[in-house]
C-alpha cells in the first residue's frame, strides 16, 4: 500500500504490521467522513454546514504514523507487528472522538500526538536509550517525585476548579503522575535485574522497593489522585508478581488494595463517595451519581449497533472527552465498536507480555511487564468505572482519552515495548517462571471479558428503561431535529404545534388559555397533560410499522416524524366557554352527552405554555395553582345538596317494565372512583349545624371533579346512560390518512328512561329545551349543571360550570350562554 | 440519502475494526501452529545402543532425550562390570545434538578411542568404550518420538 509500504513482503511480520497499519487508517478515514456528514443526517438535508475541522486531525494523524512505521520498519524491523498498529488505531479513534465531542480539545490532542510522535522518532534515533534508563534509574525516580512533590506547591487544575494535579507549562499543563507511574515501572525493573541474580532473600529485595513505592504513593494519597494511586499499587504488585514469580505477592497485595480500599472509604469522602455511587446510583441521579448514571444511559442510548458517529450525544455526559471517553465510544458505535475497543486494548498487552516473556535480558523483560500491565490495568480501571463493574476513578483510556501527559506516556511505552521487541538476533533469556505471564494475561482478558459483559447488559437488556428515564435529555434534543406532530381541535385547527426549522423546532401553543388541558413539551421543564398521553404518536414512536422505526433509529438515531392527533375540542366553543367565566377561578367542561366527546375545557386561571421559561418560577410558586387543570384534577366538595337531582331521580319509582340499574347510585355515577380507577374510602361531609337546628345526619357528599361531574349529568341528556369521556378523535397515520381512535368503553346505565323524564321535567328551563341546576356547596364552591332536554332534536349537550367562589348568579349566567353557544352554532 | 452514504461508512468502519481484529488474532493463531510445527521439528533422533559381543536383536532403544550410563542399577543402561563406575557416563540431547559427557569415572570414557574430556557431540555410528565395555551408538531417525 501506499501509505505503509513493505518492503520485504516475504517476512510474515512485516506483512502483518503494514497491512493492520492499512486496516486502521482505512478505520479512522471512514470514521472521519462519517463524522463530516452527520450533520447532513441529523438535519435530513445537505443544505446544512458539514464538519470538515477533524479532518486537519486525521491529516496529522496519518502523517505522525506514516512517519513513525517508516522509521520502525528501517530501525527495528523486527519489532512486534501488532503493538504499532493496534496504538495508531486506538489513538486514531481517540483522536476523531475527540474532535467530535469539541474542536478546542481535538486540536490540542493533534498537537499533543505531534509531540508524542517527535518523542518517538527522537527516541528511536537512540539505540542505547533503554541502557540509558536503566543507568540512571534513581535520577528519574527522584525527578517523578520532585515534580508530583511541586504539584502541592503550585499545582493547578487546566479546567477550572478540581485537584490540582497539574504544572502549568506556560500554557500547557503537565499531570507529573503521569510521568511518574513510568518512571516508577523503569526504577522497578532496573533495580530487580540488578539485583536479583544477587540471590538476596526476599524481603531484602522487595524492601527499598517498597520504600520507594510507598513514597509516590503517599505522595498521590496526599494529592486525592486516587485512581492513579490504585494503578501504581497494581503495577507494581504486577511486577514484583512477574520478576519474582512468588505466589504469596498476588494474594498479598489483594489483601493490601482491600485494606486499602477499606482505610480509604473511612478516611477520604471521595472514596466513600465513589463507592457509595458505584454500590447504589439509583437514588441520587442528579448529584452524586450524575456522572455514573449519565454514563449508563449514554451507553444504554448507543445500544448494539450505536448511533453513528456524530449522531449521538455523548457530550451529555460529564468530562466525556477523557474520563467517559469510552461511554462516548460505546454510544455513537454502540456494543459492535466498545466490544472491538476492549479486544484492541486486550491485544496490546497481550503482545506487550509476550515482548516481556521473549526479551533478551531480565531488565528489558521486567520492563516490558511493568508496562503491559500499566497500560492493562489502567484499561480496565476506566473502562470498569464508566461501565459500574468497579467505582470510578478518574484516570484516562491509553491512547485514547484526551490529555498529553496521558499521551505522551502511552507512546513512550509503546516506544519502549517496541524496543524491546527487537533483539536484533539474540535470544530470549531463560525464563525461570512463566506462570505470572500467562496468569496476569488470562486475569486482564477476564476483566475486560467482564466490562464488556456489563456494558452489553446496559445496552441491551437495561436499555429501554435507562433511555426512557426523565434525565436522559436525548428525546428532547431530538425534538429539535424532528417534527413533533400537532394537536388538533375538531376542525382540523392547529392548538400546539411545532414551529422552526429542523435543529430548531420549538413547541407553541396557539390558544394559551388551553394550556393546562393540552399541557407543554419543554426541553427544560419536560411534559405535561394531553402532551404525555399522545406523546407516542406525537413522537413518531407508534403508529408507524415497527421496522421502519427500526429503520430511522439505525441509519439517523432519530424516530421517524411525529404524527397529528385530532382532538374532540372545538376551538370556537372553547373561546366561548373562557369568554363565559373570564377573570374568575373555576373549571368548565362541554360535553357532548351521547358520545362522550369533550368540546371545550376551560381552567381559569391558567398561563401560557409558550412562556415557560419566564414565568416558570411564578407558575409553580403561585398558590392559585395555573399549571393544574382544575377540570379533571379539582375534586370540588358536593356538599348543600348538589347531589340532590340524583338523589331525587333515583327515587323516583321506574316506569313499568323499566328497571333501576344495579350498584349503589354513587357507584353508578363514578363518583367512587378518583382519576387512577382507585375505590378510595368517600368523603363524607357533615353539614354546619345551623343555630336553633338539631343537628342533621351525616349526609354522603363525595368530592368531585367537574369532567367526572359532567359524564353524570350527561346521563339526564342522554335518557339514563353515563358516556366514557373522550378527548381525541383521530391520528392522521402515514399513508394510512386519518385512524378514528375507538371509544375507550361503553356508557354505563345510571337512570331509567322514566326517571330521566321525571327529573328533568323538574329541573327544566321554561320556554327552552334544556334543563339546569344551580348550587352552592360552600361560601367557596358554586355549581352550574345543565344539559339538553330530550325533546331537543340536535345533539345532546352538558355543560359543567365550577366556580371557586360563592356566585350562583354568575354560574347560572355562564352555564346558561355556553349551552345556548353549543346549540346555536 | 446522507443517511445511506453514512450507513455504508459506519459498516465501513465496523469492517475495518473487526477486518484489523480478525486479521491480527489470525496471524496469531498461524505464528501459534508454526511455533508449534517448529518446537515439534525439534524432535531428537531415538538412540540405538548395542554392547559389544551381544547378538544382533539385544540392542537397547531409548527415546528419551538423557540416557545414564553406569553400574547402578537406576542408570538407563546399567552394566554389571566392575571397570565401570557407578554413574559413569551420560547422553544428552541438546543444541540439536547428541553429546556425550564423562560423569568423573574412574576408567573413563572413550569415543572412537579417544578419552572424553569435555561434553562432545557424538554420530550415528560411533564407538563409545566405558571401563572396558564397547558400546556402538546409532541414530534411529526414521522413527522418532
Amino acid at each position: 500500500m501506499f501509505f505503509f509500504p513493505v518492503p520485504d513482503p516475504a517476512l510474515p511480520h512485516q506483512k502483518i504490521r503494514g497491512r493492520l497499519m492499512t486496516l486502521a487508517a482505512f478505520f479512522v478515514a471512514c470514521l472521519a467522513a462519517a463524522l463530516t456528514l452527520a450533520p447532513a443526517v441529523r438535519y435530513h438535508s445537505f443544505e446544512v454546514e458539514l464538519r470538515w475541522m477533524h479532518w486537519v486531525g486525521m491529516v496529522v494523524w496519518l502523517a505522525s504514523f506514516m512517519l513513525i512505521y517508516r522509521r520502525v520498519v528501517r530501525v527495528l524491523p523486527d519489532s512486534d507487528p501488532y503493538l504499532l498498529p493496534a496504538a495508531a488505531l486506538l489513538s486514531g479513534w481517540g483522536l476523531m472522538t475527540i474532535w467530535r465531542l469539541s474542536s478546542d480539545y481535538g486540536a490540542r490532542q493533534t498537537v499533543w500526538l505531534v509531540v508524542c510522535t517527535a518523542v518517538i522518532v527522537v527516541g528511536l534515533r537512540f539505540p542505547r536509550l533503554l541502557d540509558f534508563l536503566q543507568r540512571y534509574k534513581y535520577l528519574w525516580l527522584t525527578t517523578g517525585l520532585l515534580l508530583t512533590l511541586l504539584t502541592f506547591a503550585v499545582g493547578v487544575y487546566p479546567g477550572g476548579v478540581g485537584p490540582d494535579l497539574w504544572l502549568n507549562l506556560g500554557g500547557f499543563f503537565l499531570q507529573p503522575s503521569e510521568p511518574l507511574k513510568l518512571l516508577l515501572i523503569i526504577y522497578l525493573a532496573a533495580y530487580l535485574a540488578q539485583v536479583i541474580p544477587l540471590s538476596f532473600n526476599f524481603m531484602q529485595l522487595a524492601l527499598p522497593t517498597l520504600a520507594l513505592a510507598g513514597i509516590s504513593l503517599a505522595l498521590l494519597v496526599g494529592q486525592r489522585d486516587l485512581g492513579t494511586a490504585s494503578i501504581f499499587m497494581l503495577v507494581y504488585a504486577g511486577v514484583l508478581y512477574t520478576s519474582l514469580g512468588r505466589k504469596i505477592i498476588p494474594v498479598f497485595s489483594l489483601l493490601v488494595l482491600i485494606g486499602a480500599a477499606a482505610a480509604g472509604y473511612m478516611l477520604f469522602d471521595v472514596v466513600r463517595l465513589r463507592v457509595e455511587s458505584w454500590l447504589n446510583p439509583w437514588p441520587d441521579p442528579t448529584g452524586r451519581s450524575y456522572q455514573v448514571i449519565q454514563s449508563l444511559i449514554s451507553i444504554a442510548a448507543g445500544g448494539v449497533v450505536g448511533s453513528g458517529p456524530g449522531l449521538g450525544s455523548p457530550g451529555l455526559v460529564p468530562v466525556a472527552q477523557s474520563d467517559f471517553i469510552y461511554t462516548a465510544i460505546a454510544e455513537e458505535s454502540g456494543l459492535l465498536g466498545s466490544t472491538g475497543l476492549a479486544a484492541l486494548i486486550g491485544l496490546f498487552s497481550l503482545r506487550g507480555l509476550v515482548v516481556a516473556v521473549r526479551a533478551s535480558s531480565h531488565y528489558q523483560r521486567y520492563l516490558a511487564a511493568g508496562l503491559s500491565i500499566l497500560i492493562g490495568v489502567q484499561s480496565l480501571l476506566i473502562i470498569g468505572g464508566n461501565v459500574r463493574l468497579l467505582p470510578l476513578t478518574g484516570v484516562t483510556l491509553p491512547f485514547v482519552s484526551y490529555g498529553g501527559s496521558s499521551l505522551v506516556v502511552s507512546f513512550s511505552a509503546l516506544l519502549l515495548l517496541l524496543l524491546i521487541s527487537d533483539r536484533g538476533g539474540e535470544d530470549p533469556v531463560p525464563l525461570a517462571r512463566p506462570q505470572p505471564y500467562w496468569l496476569l494475561g488470562g486475569l486482564l482478558l477476564v476483566g475486560l471479558g467482564a466490562a464488556i459483559f456489563m456494558s452489553s447488559w446496559w445496552a441491551s437488556w437495561r436499555s429501554l428503561d435507562l433511555t426512557a428515564r426523565y434525565d436522559n435529555a436525548r428525546r428532547s434534543i431530538n425534538d429539535r431535529y424532528v417534527q413533533r406532530g400537532s394537536l388538533l381541535d375538531r376542525n382540523g385547527v392547529v392548538l400546539n404545534g411545532t414551529a422552526g426549522e429542523a435543529g430548531g423546532y420549538s413547541r407553541f401553543t396557539a390558544y394559551p388559555p388551553l394550556s393546562p388541558v393540552l399541557g407543554y413539551t419543554h426541553p427544560v421543564y419536560g411534559q405535561a397533560a394531553l402532551e404525555v398521553t399522545f406523546d407516542p404518536y406525537l413522537r413518531g414512536t407508534a403508529g408507524y410499522p415497527m421496522q421502519e422505526i427500526w429503520w430511522q433509529q439505525l441509519i439517523a438515531s432519530q424516530p421517524p416524524p411525529g404524527q397529528d392527533v385530532r382532538l374532540t375540542l372545538s376551538l370556537s366553543l372553547q373561546q366561548v366557554v373562557d369568554q363565559a367565566f373570564a377573570g374568575h377561578t373555576g373549571a368548565a367542561v362541554l360535553m357532548n352527552a351521547e358520545t362522550g366527546e369533550v368540546l371545550a375545557m376551560a381552567s381559569h386561571p391558567n398561563f401560557d405554555a409558550n412562556k415557560l421559561d419566564e414565568i416558570w418560577d411564578q407558575v409553580t410558586h403561585d398558590p392559585s395553582a395555573p399549571l393544574v387543570n382544575r377540570a379533571v384534577l379539582g375534586y370540588y366538595p358536593t356538599t348543600g345538596g348538589c347531589l340532590s337531582p340524583f338523589e331525587t331521580a333515583n327515587a323516583i319509582t321506574p316506569g313499568a317494565g323499566e328497571t333501576v340499574p344495579d350498584g349503589s347510585l354513587i357507584h353508578r355515577l363514578g363518583f367512587d372512583l378518583n382519576l387512577t380507577g382507585f375505590t378510595g374510602p368517600s368523603p363524607v361531609a357533615t353539614p354546619t349545624p345551623l343555630p336553633g337546628k338539631v343537628t342533621s345526619a351525616p349526609v354522603y357528599a363525595p368530592l368531585v371533579s367537574p369532567l367526572q361531574m359532567a359524564q353524570a349529568a350527561a346521563s339526564f341528556s342522554a335518557g339514563g346512560l353515563r358516556p366514557e369521556p373522550r378527548l381525541a378523535l383521530s391520528i392522521n397515520v402515514e399513508r394510512k390518512g386519518w385512524v378514528t381512535l375507538p371509544a375507550a368503553s361503553d356508557p354505563v346505565a345510571v337512570f331509567s328512561p322514566r326517571q330521566v323524564n321525571d327529573i328533568t321535567a323538574i329541573l327544566a328551563v321554561p320556554e327552552t329545551t334544556l334543563w339546569e341546576k344551580t348550587c352552592r356547596a360552600d361560601d367557596q364552591t358554586t355549581w352550574y349543571i345543565g344539559g339538553t332536554l330530550a325533546t331537543w332534536r340536535g345533539s345532546p349537550f352538558v355543560v359543567v360550570l365550577l366556580l371557586e367562589e360563592d356566585n350562583p348568579e354568575l354560574a347560572a349566567s355562564a352555564g346558561r350562554s355556553i349551552l345556548q353557544a353549543a346549540l346555536n352554532p | 440519502m446522507s443517511e445511506i452514504i453514512v450507513l455504508v461508512l459506519r459498516v465501513m468502519v465496523a469492517l475495518a475494526l473487526y477486518g484489523f481484529l480478525g486479521w491480527a488474532f489470525y496471524t496469531i493463531w498461524q505464528d501459534l501452529k508454526t511455533q508449534s510445527e517448529v518446537v515439534q521439528g525439534h524432535t531428537y533422533p531415538a538412540l540405538i545402543i548395542r554392547r559389544e559381543g551381544d547378538a544382533e536383536g539385544k540392542s537397547r532403544r531409548y527415546v528419551q532425550p538423557e540416557i545414564t550410563i553406569g553400574r547402578d542399577p537406576s542408570c538407563d543402561l546399567p552394566i554389571p562390570n566392575t571397570t565401570i563406575s557407578a554413574h559413569h557416563a551420560r547422553l544428552a540431547y541438546h543444541h540439536r545434538q547428541w553429546w556425550v559427557e564423562d560423569q568423573q569415572s574412574t576408567n573413563g570414557t572413550f569415543l572412537n578411542q579417544e578419552r572424553v574430556l569435555t561434553p562432545t557431540v557424538i554420530v550415528s555410528g560411533d564407538e563409545l568404550r566405558c571401563g572396558q565395555v564397547t558400546l556402538t551408538v546409532t541414530f534411529d531417525a526414521s522413527a522418532s518420538s
